[in-house]
């Protein structure tokens, strides 16, 4: 990169997202040390819906990519298509929220409540944080999505790149909890 | 937008999603340990990709690396104090 300083929002935001870090990452420490030492407790995350699990690995994936294409589009100040393609990002977001919901349903009526043991704990807690960081992303985008509709995002056409640092962040941690709970 | 930005988040969008494959299909034919091993070295492939590319990483300023990697080492290092526990109880 030239020798150009690091905008202010984008320090912010890494600062934000290295705070990040330890929340998410505590959570997944403490869940390894706990799963490593106890024997037998994993046979739990076999009742969990892996296909389900699958389908929001593709929808978040590709929710990145669809987001850094929005990020592209607004640094070339083609709102129109950053517009779209924060559309899709939104779309896919509220697509990973609607699975996760019939998952939830399906387990608790199942019988599998956050109080059924350690791991539903752990599933529930790491998941439910993680949905609302989702969630926190779907209305960012939203916010950015009607600026772009408006016309009003040129002034702030950064704020894209932003926000979809913090949705990039979001998949990150998708990407470890996807194989810690439905893999492992 | 330029067409060398989409062809190159495209690709990398296509080898995230080859990983995600890869790693599913190492869990159904690996022997357990040999599976966990590799599906984690993917998945930390994967963040890496994200990382670098569709966060900009690769193209980032020492600071900004900085500001990622002493959060990441302090969860290591709580990872391997709490070893003990399980290493000479469990």
């Amino acid at each position: 990169m030239s020798g150009a300083a690091v905008p202010p929002g984008k320090t912010g935001t890494w600062w934000f997202l290295a705070s990040e870090i330890p929340v998410f990452g505590g959570l997944i420490a403490s869940y390894i040390v706990v799963r490593l030492g106890s024997a037998g407790w994993g046979e739990s995350s076999a009742h969990l819906n892996f296909t389900l699990a699958l389908i929001n690995t593709f929808l978040l994936l590709t929710s990145s990519m669809t987001v850094v294409m929005a990020h592209a589009a607004a640094q070339e100040s083609d709102f129109r298509r950053a517009a779209n393609y924060l559309g899709l990002t939104i779309l896919f977001g509220l697509g990973f929220l609607g699975v996760k919901g019939v998952e939830y349903t399906t387990e608790i009526v199942h019988g599998f409540t956050p109080a059924s043991g350690i791991f539903w704990s752990f599933y529930y807690g790491m998941t439910g944080l993680h949905g609302l960081h989702v969630l926190a992303g779907i209305i960012v985008n939203v916010v950015l999505w009607i600026g772009a509709l408006k016309g009003s995002l040129a002034q702030n056409s950064h704020r894209v790149e932003l926000a979809g640092l913090y949705w990039h962040f979001v998949d990150i941690v998708w990407i470890f909890l996807f194989p810690l709970l439905y893999l492992a | 937008m330029s067409d060398s930005h989409t062809r190159h988040y495209l690709m990398i969008w296509i080898w995230l999603l080859a990983l995600v494959v890869l790693s599913v299909a190492a869990a159904s034919i690996l022997p357990k340990t040999q599976a966990l091993v590799l599906i984690f070295a993917v998945a930390v492939v994967k963040a890496l990709l994200v990382a670098r590319n569709f966060m900009h990483l690769k193209n980032e300023r020492a600071i900004i690396y900085a500001l990622v990697l002493v959060p990441l080492a302090f969860i290591i290092i709580l990872l391997f104090a709490l070893f003990p526990d399980f290493v000479y109880r469990g």
